[in-house]
């Protein structure tokens, strides 16, 4: 195909070069009969001028030299015959000349040859006219050489460039090309079983082919070696899994039994004190009633934490279900309990609208429960309080929930203990707790993938901000 | 200027047309016309050229008449208009350039030629054997055609150069010294 295409551009590049010499050559054959013409006019003035026909005719004669002319003839001013030569006996010389008009000279083609009419001048005067024709001879045999050599030379390039073709091909192009196949084939199939052949006379593609095999090679091994890293992973992950497992099944039965095995005796001591200040109760003092009051308020406080815990461990075995889930309507719902249960305090809640999130309904309850029940703890010592609920856009645009309150705050040195289990800023003597409320809000946003943290000042009130 | 044409082409259209009149043009009619070509081929030595006018002498008896002077007619040699003269003795030919010497004069040819000796004069006549007597160009007469001889040694003698296209067409080129001296 390429080779056809060569061909054909060669044969193109050859036809230019021939039709522009023959041209060129046309010309030239032109611009030669025209200087005869020239010469054997001013030749022939004289014979004009003293009638002198056979003068004329022998000047004439010497184109018998050129073998191209076919005729010639001189013509006295008027036109008429004055004298002619014809190489061949019977070749037909026009009678009259030909008018060139206002030029000095014309030519013209026809019947196969060129043909030339040229005033005759002798010292600046028009004398007559000199007809010459000359066939095409020279152009034609110089057309014919040319195609053959052209022939020639096109048969002769072709033969060489298949040979060269065949040639790379075998040395250069089959390699390339095998290389070429077997990377679509390492690449649809994803796996390297092929390898290349890396025979061949040039070095160069061995040595490509070479690094080519190399480089399937290592593919291979990294392949084998990922997959036994993957499978080692899963095992390390299913066991790690199941010791998790276990050890969570451990600490939850454990925390379970722990809570209930706390509570029976716990019951105990409150039952029995409330027993003996009811049957034995005006049998004791004063101070004697004051200490029962004292068991039983403690254990009471026991019990809530006990419940606290309880809840905590009950966090982490729930089920978690995932719904959208109106966080206004919950938070709602949860300011009019506490104000139900605490009702005296002049407290302003601001619960934003429209605020939604994905996660599971009940642990989230929860969450606003704690949340707003602390912000409503820590502003009892303020004669008003504002607690607000609602959400804000935080720096990278996302949006961020908050519950704020104007109340003690916390000193932010000590933010890290916030979220951990038991841990307190404040004495029980200044806010009643157990210090596990935020632990568990911190556990049941991290299942849900959330997080939160916290900013406050001291005295002038705390914002929890959290994400679900 | 077109006159050399028409005198060119008068040689053989009055052929033509003559033969509606009288028929062909009457010898001393070509031989008026060749007079005048006679000076587009022959070459003058410098010093001759401070004339006037160019001139073109009958001595003795004028056989063309009235034709000398149509075929000279509005022509013209370098710049000069070209007129004829008729004269009867040598010496009223000087400067004269071309000098027909008439029949008549065949007695006196030596001393006619004597005078003409080195004055560039290109000699012209229908004497016979005027050409091997000294003369430059003789008539002669082919059949019908008006044919001429040339002398190169007398036209040289006089520094008189000839065309080669003269002596083309010319019937003899003789190189002849002045027969007896």
């Amino acid at each position: 195909m390429n080779l056809l295409v060569s061909a054909m551009a060669l044969l193109m590049a050859c036809a230019a070069f021939v039709i522009y010499d023959l041209a060129t050559f046309r010309d030239v054959i032109t611009r030669n009969l025209s200087v005869q013409a020239q010469m054997l006019g001013s030749n022939s003035v004289a014979a004009i001028m003293f009638a002198d026909p056979n003068s004329a005719e022998s000047t004439l004669a010497a184109l018998r030299e050129a073998p191209t002319v076919v005729a010639a003839a001189v013509y006295s001013g008027d036109g008429k015959m004055f004298a002619a030569y014809r190489r061949d006996r019977a070749v037909p010389v026009p009678m009259t000349a030909e008018t060139v008009g206002n030029e000095l000279e014309r030519h013209w083609y026809s019947a196969g040859t060129l043909k030339l009419v040229r005033r005759i001048f002798f010292q600046g005067q028009p004398m007559g006219f000199i007809f010459i024709e000359s066939d095409l001879e020279a152009l034609n045999s110089r057309l014919r050489r040319y195609l053959f050599i052209s022939a020639l030379v096109l048969l002769g390039s072709m033969a060489a460039a298949s040979a060269a073709s065949a040639a790379l091909t075998d040395a250069v192009v089959k390699p390339i090309s095998a290389l070429a196949e077997a990377a679509r084939a390492v690449a649809l199939r994803k796996d390297c079983p092929v390898r290349v052949d890396t025979t061949g006379p040039l070095n160069e593609l061995a040595m490509m082919g070479d690094a080519f095999n190399n480089m399937l090679d290592q593919i291979e091994r990294r392949d084998r070696e990922l997959l036994a890293a993957r499978d080692h992973l899963e095992l390390r992950v299913e066991q790690r899994t199941a010791e998790l497992a276990a050890a969570n099944k451990e600490l939850e039965s454990f925390s379970y039994s722990v809570s209930h095995d706390l509570r029976a005796p716990l019951r105990s001591i409150d039952g029995f004190s409330q027993a003996l200040l009811e049957d034995y109760g005006d049998k004791f003092d004063a101070e004697a009633r004051g200490h029962f009051e004292r068991i039983r308020a403690a254990t009471r406080r026991m019990g809530v934490l006990i419940d606290d815990l309880l809840n905590l461990a009950q966090v982490t075995r729930a089920d978690m279900r995932r719904e959208p889930v109106d966080l206004s309507a919950i938070a709602r719902s949860v300011a009019a309990d506490i104000r139900k249960s605490d009702g005296e305090r002049r407290v302003e809640c601001v619960i934003g609208d429209g605020i939604e999130a994905e996660g599971d309904p009940r642990l989230l309850r929860v969450v606003m429960d704690n949340l707003l029940r602390n912000a409503w703890k820590y502003t009892s010592k303020h004669p008003t309080a504002r607690i607000e609920f609602g959400q804000t856009q935080m720096n990278g645009g996302r949006p961020v929930l908050f519950v704020r309150d104007d109340g003690a705050g916390f000193d932010p040195a000590y933010a890290g203990k916030l979220f951990g289990a038991f841990q307190r800023l404040h004495g029980a003597a200044d806010f009643p707790g157990t210090g596990v409320g935020l632990a568990t809000v911190h556990r049941i946003l991290q299942r849900h993938g959330g997080r939160i943290w916290a900013e406050a000042e001291v005295e002038k009130g705390a914002t929890f901000y959290f994400v679900v | 200027m077109r006159r050399a044409f028409i005198s060119a082409v008068a040689t053989l259209a009055l052929v033509a047309s003559a033969a509606a009149q009288v028929g062909r043009p009457s010898e001393y009619q070509v031989k008026a016309v060749y007079l005048f070509n006679f000076s587009r081929f022959v070459g003058w030595p410098q010093q001759v050229s401070t004339d006037s006018a160019f001139a073109i002498c009958v001595l003795g008896r004028d056989p063309f008449g009235a034709a000398l002077d149509a075929a000279l007619a509005g022509e013209s040699v370098g710049g000069k208009s070209v007129v004829a003269r008729r004269v009867s003795q040598a010496e009223e030919a000087a400067g004269c350039r071309i000098v027909y010497i008439s029949t008549s004069e065949e007695g006196r040819l030596k001393e006619i030629l004597a005078v003409f000796d080195r004055a560039s004069m290109l000699t012209v006549s229908d004497i016979p054997r005027f050409s091997q007597r000294g003369g430059m160009i003789q008539f002669v007469l082919q059949g019908d055609r008006v044919r001429f001889e040339v002398n190169l040694t007398s036209a040289a003698g006089a520094g008189l150069r000839l065309s080669a296209d003269l002596l083309k067409v010319a019937t003899a080129v003789r190189r002849v010294a002045q027969a007896g001296s």
